[in-house]
């Protein structure tokens, strides 16, 4: 298991200047109620300003309106909107993978539809593969996809789909054929979520908002040109779909803000264990942020880090719980969503939503088990 | 780390894997000494590594010399090998004083420490000195009219209280009655305890980054062998949780360290040797007990090498800065550099830290 030490170049920080001074006069500080991390707010008009900036499909192919940018670019644009709590849900799943899904294995035809939209910041995209019955299992899937003139037709459910309520596409998982290897009969599909036959039912978060929903496919058609990849390599495409997914800083700056907006409310008044917790948390932020960057680097280098990513993201989401637990016991508080301390608003937030760090694209269960592989290979 | 010299590498290995065995490491810790793998750093210029050839060191930069400390720290080498060059001979090269043949030992000067310099002459009591009855010169820190100075004792000329440190290291306790010095110069620019502190605790990260990775090595290897309900105990998912979560701390301090070494060689790098050690210290606690419950009974024993590692973690964590010190220094700092500093120290670390220090922080509220 290795992490190369790795840190930005002149052109790199550069970037990252380009990134602050955009943030801080698009989006200053009090002009707009941040989010915790990757939930930050979706804003269309947003996206659409980044991506006039460029910063939208960075890594995707040039000829299709991308940047043709590096993983390590697109981490120092990345990492400044999570820490801004920038509203970047709009365009966050289609920049991180639906995009580089389709880039690496979408036809021209495919790359020339969704690409150039993706880039400026208009198409969003939902991630189907969990189902009622596939969680951590995710072969099991059963959702199917049966052949018929031109295409094919879908039908079963997806749940957990963040989104697919305000989204426009979503890249489904679905059994093509009962292959004997299980992994054998899965392909990927592009379903436009306002289609025919797809019926979208919110399903509430615990704390009473609305951006899980169950996407049920009744007799949906799917047109040839709508498959991913070759049909029958939907396994192995979302391998590589989720390691896009981890290791990013996506998975450790979940809390971040809860910790800064404390600094700048109470930053006058701080006991010596709050100031304690100042210089762990910062240690061992810039320590995780050392090895997410390594692995930025190695993807660069052409390097697979699939087993690095998911030891970073294991460990990055456990960071954000254990965070924002040692605040809360540190604050005398009591956190109520509707403070007027964006502080006390945010620690309220972040308790609600926590507990789906560990979970989200992939439980650290799972990830310890890709990891631990890897450590013996 | 980029820029080392595979051959120093190599060479490191070699020579502590030949004589830092269990069993020397064993003897040593009975003796107090190991004259033996002395012998063997001391032919190979490995004590010297990054100290001028000029002032009689084995040349070569710091990032070798911590790449040495940290092939050591595999090793469990039971020496001052930190002290004699990484730390001593950076004291007595900074100074313009001749570097001894023999080991040296630094004071690593604790608060409860009270030592004098007074008309020439040492006196007072100095805490906690690796090796001191061992080595040949003492190192430390001092006040000569107002001046900082570095000051070389011979080792013959004090009194020594023996003492060891959880891992049966010497970590005396040394009294200075009217000492005469061998040595006093002036101190080289820039340099102070704080000075000394931050570069002990490098010295310490490199040490414990190295006992980490060969932890989790040995912790990988016995998990492998042993069986247990028909397996490998390793294939257990409640044993491999502890195979992850020791791996992750050992990364995140082999990372750090090669990122504090680096920033030292760059600049300003307060910022990142702290944190390197804070991290390397919350890794001997959490990788220790990671390592050890994995091993189960069998890492509890004396004849087994675990111990050889996690002893000596459990009492690196506690020198040149321990968990808390770090933790309330780096806070410290953050809170003076204020909340819009915060990412950019976390993201740029001291370059931004000491930029940040020049602006006047603002303190500014914003309760929006």
């Amino acid at each position: 298991m290795r992490f190369e030490f790795t840190e930005l170049n002149d052109v790199e920080l550069a970037l990252q200047t380009d990134v602050r001074d955009f943030l801080a006069t698009t989006l200053p500080r009090g002009s707009f109620e941040p989010g915790l991390g990757m939930a930050g707010r979706k804003d269309p008009a947003f996206s659409q300003q980044l991506a006039a900036r460029g910063w939208v499909g960075m890594s995707l192919p040039r000829e299709y309106g991308g940047g043709d940018r590096a993983a390590v670019e697109r981490f120092v644009v990345a990492e400044e909107l999570l820490r801004w709590g920038a509203p970047v849900g709009h365009h966050w799943v289609a920049d991180r993978q639906s995009g580089p899904l389709l880039a690496k294995v979408g036809t021209p035809e495919q790359k020339e539809r969704f690409l150039p939209a993706i880039c400026r910041g208009e198409l969003s995209f939902s991630i189907g593969m969990s189902e009622p019955d596939s969680g951590s299992d995710l072969a099991s899937v059963a959702t199917r996809a049966t052949r018929t003139d031109g295409g094919w037709v879908v039908n079963g459910t997806k749940v957990w789909t963040t989104g697919a309520h305000e989204h426009d596409w979503i890249i489904a998982l679905v059994r093509t054929s009962d292959a004997e290897d299980r992994h054998a009969g899965l392909s990927q599909v592009l379903v436009d979520l306002r289609a025919p036959g797809v019926e979208i039912n919110p399903i509430p978060f615990l704390d009473g908002t609305v951006d899980f929903n169950e996407v049920v496919f009744t007799d949906v058609f799917v047109a040839d040109t709508d498959v991913v990849g070759p049909v029958g390599m939907g396994w192995a495409q979302i391998g590589q779909e989720l390691a896009f997914e981890r290791g990013g800083p996506d998975r450790w700056l979940s809390t971040y803000l809860v910790l800064e907006q404390y600094l700048r409310e109470h930053g006058d008044a701080l006991d010596g264990a709050m100031v304690e917790l100042l210089g762990a948390a910062a240690a061992r932020f810039w320590g995780l942020r050392n090895l997410s960057l390594s692995v930025a680097r190695a993807i660069d280098a052409h390097g697979q880090p699939s087993v690095q990513a998911a030891l970073v993201k294991e460990m990055g989401t456990r960071f954000e719980q254990d965070l924002l637990e040692e605040v809360r016991r540190l604050v005398d508080v009591e956190p109520v969503p509707d403070s007027p301390s964006l502080f006390e608003r945010l620690l309220a937030n972040a308790i609600l939503t926590s507990p789906a760090f560990t979970i989200r694209g992939g439980t650290i269960e799972i990830l310890r088990s890709v990891a631990a592989k890897g450590l013996s290979a | 780390m980029s820029g080392i010299d595979p051959l120093l590498s190599d060479t490191a290995t070699r020579v502590f894997a030949d004589t830092s065995t269990f069993a020397a490491v064993e003897q040593a810790e009975t003796d107090g000494w190991a004259p033996a793998i002395w012998d063997a750093v001391a032919e190979t210029g490995l004590a010297w590594v990054s100290v001028p050839e000029s002032a009689g060191g084995s040349g070569g930069s710091l990032a070798d010399a911590v790449e040495v400390l940290r092939i050591a720290g595999r090793h469990a080498v039971p020496l001052p090998l930190a002290e004699t060059g990484v730390l001593g001979g950076w004291l007595l090269a900074g100074a313009g004083l001749d570097i001894p043949d023999h080991a040296v030992s630094v004071v690593p000067g604790l608060p409860r420490d009270d030592v004098r310099l007074d008309r020439g002459a040492l006196t007072g009591t100095a805490h906690r000195v690796p090796w001191a009855r061992a080595v040949g010169t003492i190192v430390l820190l001092a006040e000569d009219a107002g001046r900082a100075v570095v000051v070389a004792v011979d080792a013959n000329d004090v009194r020594v209280h023996a003492a060891v440190n959880l891992a049966g290291e010497p970590r005396e306790t040394v009294g200075f009655d009217g000492v005469v010095p061998l040595a006093v110069a002036p101190v080289a620019r820039g340099l102070d305890g704080n000075a000394l502190r931050q570069r002990g605790a490098l010295a310490r990260t490199a040490v414990m980054a190295g006992a980490l990775e060969r932890l989790e090595e040995l912790t990988l290897e016995y998990t492998a062998t042993r069986r247990q309900f028909g397996k490998p105990v390793g294939t257990f998912q409640a044993v491999q949780a502890h195979l992850v979560h020791g791996a992750q701390e050992s990364v995140l301090v082999s990372v750090a360290l090669a990122a504090a070494v680096r920033a030292t060689e760059a600049g300003p790098a307060r910022f990142e040797i702290a944190a390197a050690k804070l991290l390397a210290d919350q890794a001997a606690t959490t990788a220790t007990r990671h390592a050890h419950q994995a091993h189960g009974a069998m890492g509890m024993t004396r004849e087994y090498p675990l111990h050889h590692l996690t002893r000596r973690l459990w009492a690196w964590r506690s020198e040149y800065g321990d968990e808390r010190a770090w933790s309330r220094t780096l806070g410290d700092w953050i809170v003076a550099a204020g909340p819009d500093a915060l990412y950019p120290v976390i993201a740029g670390g001291s370059r931004a830290l000491e930029s940040a220090m020049t602006v006047a922080p603002s303190g500014a509220r914003d309760d929006t």
